[in-house]
């Protein structure tokens, strides 16, 4: 690296959010392993973690879009209680909010774990990866066991949680069909739907770790 | 079924004999009163057993208030107004010695949207927990569960400490501190440990409940009226607030209301030196610039708000703090230019303390600046200031005075009470600089420059002297239909034409609220706290403003020599009660306007 920019804290913060600081929280997965049908770019979320206010406006819109409600026949937003998102943002005192969601992980603990065995065809365990990278239950051949729950909690963000009616995992983002309504609709511009470059390798981090290591940085204070 | 929007519950929860209880609310007071402050008021109206009661008994009540619009991703409309009897207030002439006004207090953060989610339209406390008690809700599951190991914790470290013993970040929680369980009348309820609903004492009447905090979470959603054109409005609403490129956005995130102190300041609106001026010197070292420059890392907002007015930091100088808060106008004005305070990081240690005490900044600000202004007059001595030499600007001074107030220690015994009571302890006509109106502390905003509004202003609130009152019936009214609907005042000038706030709350409701019906809800609303407040004794004389803004000029500043002119706010306030349709001899509202705003019901009561 033949940089020889001052380092400051916004350079700080904005590797963190890509990765550079060894934190991300929608993180990037290398194009060796997967590529896109046209070759191009993979693209992901990313946080830039100075920008966002915790306003919860992402869990709003995640939460509205992927639980619609059918009127007359049409699917439409719904309102958009956090409880059902898939982003979440958590807050820290020292103030610190941290949007958390699935990073996509390149080498996917979450399908790593799962027990169920591969389909004949497809190839794939009862999670697996979609065509848009996105992680995917299939409900039907999942048996409930929630390790991969637990995978994403030990060693990643802990997104995956149990359905308390169907007790099955949720909690994977589902990239909103290709338009993820959490970026779209962040007032402060903290996320991005972004281009990852080729060679990353970063993993998702719990909440509560991200919040240590930026309670430092920002306050200069331990906790 | 409730009315769409609504689902029509209140969660009614008596902490003397453990009952928790979810009360049909009458579909009539949703649909003249609303939500929030308004349908607190009402509650309240109804609860209370008649006029005179103890706001620090177990029949005073306590209303957690969301609006319609709360936890729907409506930008800057989430808001939670505390409504209760205030423990503040007291008219010249009562027949009851209990005598108070209403008291409602709104706060951001995100208490109210869970309210909601956890499928309320409210939560009521009334009576008393035999010992200090904290309310763990998560929808239809409503604990009560000892707060003992909490008892005397300030609002920061718990706000920490209640987490860990729920085990689950998502819960929100409003709460009080020390201040609040040591019944100190002016103490305040926070939440996120910084944003409160300070006002009116509504930390006292929590904490003479024993009820340390509230903790909610919840899965619902209410139905609403016209889900299609709510989601049209939204969208319309959230693209001008993408596409807005105005000084006014920008100014919000810039530095929140603190940009207003160096402003005011200018202007000679702001409180300084106990209200004697209107314009503060050294009002930089405190501004939003500073702040930018030596505090403020980051910027934080409320439950879907686009403004992002809190700021959070580290200040650092003669004092090392964590800033949650501050300043904003309303704390660096009053704990800072009030007191000619320009240390940035002793004022920030001052609002940080109040804080954590859990106590109302405007009120013990103003308290502090009172007995300034009598030891600099020399009608109290050093001796009966416990030996604190409380001279203008000294920080260390005020810190000291801040902890007797909130520990009830001394000569805060008696100061805790606030000025009024102060006047009437100190005597020798200290009553004419004793800065507030029906015993509520006026706020930041000075009164002689822009006297017209700011005395009416203050004069007229419910609550006793609210600098969030409005100057006239319109704006009045506009005020009190924000608080009840949940928006914030900040983002008001958003929603006009075709998303104006009646439009919003036609398709949550599907109710069919023209803006002259909503208009109309705001003036009943407003009319209901003021049958409330003549009921318990509040009439024409206690309409007034203090002594000191008739006889005390201006000496610095572009406004040097500003005074309010007697007769002029004699007048001035003549003409607000006929615009009322008030009676200009007693200020209470005709029989016929109290008919016309389907009131009727308040006359014989009154």
């Amino acid at each position: 690296m033949n940089n020889t920019k001052k380092y400051t804290r916004r350079h700080f913060l904005q590797d963190m959010a890509f990765g550079g600081g060894g934190l991300i929280v929608l993180g990037t997965f290398g194009f060796r392993i997967f590529k896109d049908k046209e070759q191009n770019l993979i693209k992901a979320i990313s946080v830039n973690f100075e920008k966002c206010t915790g306003c919860r406006t992402c869990e709003t819109a995640c939460s509205a879009y992927n639980h619609p409600i059918v009127i007359d026949n049409e699917k439409v937003n719904g309102l958009g209680n956090p409880h059902y998102s898939n982003i979440k943002v958590y807050h820290f005192n020292p103030d610190i909010d941290i949007p958390s969601t699935c990073a996509l992980c390149p080498d996917a603990p979450c399908i790593e774990a799962c027990p169920v065995a591969p389909d004949m065809i497809t190839g794939r365990k009862a999670l697996y990866r979609d065509d848009n990278m996105s992680i995917k239950n299939d409900t039907e051949r999942c048996i409930g066991c929630m390790q991969c729950a637990k995978a994403c909690e030990n060693i990643r963000g802990g997104i995956i949680h149990s359905n308390p009616e169907t007790h099955k995992p949720e909690g994977m983002c589902t990239l909103c069909d290709g338009n993820p309504h959490c970026v779209e609709n962040c007032p402060f511009g903290a996320l991005d739907y972004i281009e990852i470059p080729a060679d990353r390798d970063i993993a998702n981090l719990a909440p509560a770790k991200i919040a240590e290591r930026l309670i430092k940085q920002l306050y200069n204070i331990n906790v | 079924m409730a009315i769409n929007g609504y689902y029509g519950q209140l969660l009614d929860i008596n902490l003397t004999t453990g009952e928790i209880n979810k009360s049909q609310i009458p579909e009539e007071d949703l649909k003249r009163f609303i939500g929030g402050r308004g349908l607190g008021t009402i509650i309240l109206w109804d609860k209370l057993p008649g006029p005179g009661v103890d706001p620090l008994s177990p029949e005073n009540v306590l209303l957690f208030m969301p609006g319609p619009f709360s936890g729907l991703p409506i930008p800057s409309s989430s808001r939670t107004t505390v409504v209760t009897k205030s423990t503040r207030t007291s008219a010249v002439n009562s027949k009851y010695e209990h005598g108070s006004t209403v008291s409602y207090s709104n706060m951001g953060g995100f208490f109210g949207p869970e309210i909601k989610f956890a499928g309320y339209d409210g939560i009521c406390i009334t009576g008393k927990a035999d010992k200090p008690v904290y309310i763990k809700i998560e929808d239809d599951n409503v604990e009560i569960i000892d707060a003992g190991k909490f008892w005397g914790m300030g609002t920061e470290e718990f706000d920490n400490a209640l987490i860990d013993e729920l085990g689950d970040r998502k819960f929100e929680s409003c709460y009080i501190g020390p201040a609040g369980e040591q019944l100190i009348p002016m103490a305040s309820i926070l939440n996120t440990a910084a944003r409160a609903a300070g006002r009116g004492g509504t930390g006292c009447v929590m904490g003479s409940k024993n009820l340390k905090a509230i903790a909610i979470k919840g899965t619902q959603s209410p139905k609403l009226g016209d889900h299609k054109a709510y989601i049209e409005l939204l969208s319309k609403v959230r693209k001008s607030f993408r596409e807005d490129n105005t000084d006014e956005l920008k100014w919000w995130r810039h530095g929140g209301t603190t940009g207003a102190l160096t402003s005011s300041s200018r202007n000679g609106t702001q409180a300084v030196k106990n209200y004697g001026e209107g314009t503060f010197g050294e009002i930089e070292k405190i501004g939003t610039e500073a702040n930018r420059e030596k505090v403020w890392k980051r910027d934080f907002a409320c439950f879907s708000c686009h403004l992002a007015c809190k700021k959070s930091g580290i200040a650092k100088g003669s004092y090392s703090v964590m800033v949650h808060d501050g300043p904003e106008y309303e704390t660096g004005t009053m704990l800072g230019a009030n007191l000619l305070i320009s240390d940035l990081s002793g004022l920030q240690k001052l609002i940080a303390v109040a804080d954590d005490y859990g106590i109302d900044i405007i009120s013990v600000g103003n308290t502090i600046g009172f007995l300034m202004e009598a030891y600099e007059k020399g009608l109290i001595d050093k001796a009966y200031l416990d030996n604190i030499d409380l001279k203008w600007g000294d920080v260390a001074a005020s810190l000291e005075m801040m902890h007797k107030i909130c520990n009830r220690e001394g000569i805060g015994d008696k100061a805790c009470n606030g000025v009024k009571y102060m006047a009437n302890e100190i005597g020798q006509d200290s009553h004419k600089f004793a800065i507030h109106v029906k015993g509520h502390e006026l706020a930041a905003w000075n009164v002689p420059v822009n006297s017209d509004y700011w005395s009416i202003t203050y004069a007229t609130s419910n609550r006793g002297a609210c600098h969030m009152n409005g100057g006239s019936p319109d704006s009045q009214d506009d005020a009190a239909l924000r608080d009840s609907i949940a928006a914030c005042s900040f983002a008001s000038t958003w929603y006009k034409d075709e998303i104006s706030y009646a439009k919003f709350l036609t398709a949550i409701t599907g109710l069919d609220w023209s803006e002259e019906e909503f208009a109309k809800a705001g003036t009943r609303i407003f009319t209901l706290e003021k049958m409330f407040n003549y009921r318990e004794g509040f009439n024409i004389n206690d309409d007034v403003l203090p002594p000191k803004f008739f006889e005390n000029k201006f000496t610095v500043g572009d406004h040097k020599g500003a005074i309010v002119d007697r007769n002029f706010f004699k007048n001035h306030l003549a003409d607000y009660y006929k615009l009322r349709a008030w009676d200009t001899k007693t200020s209470k509202p005709k029989n016929e306007t109290l008919i016309d705003l389907d009131l009727g019901f308040t006359i014989e009561r009154t």
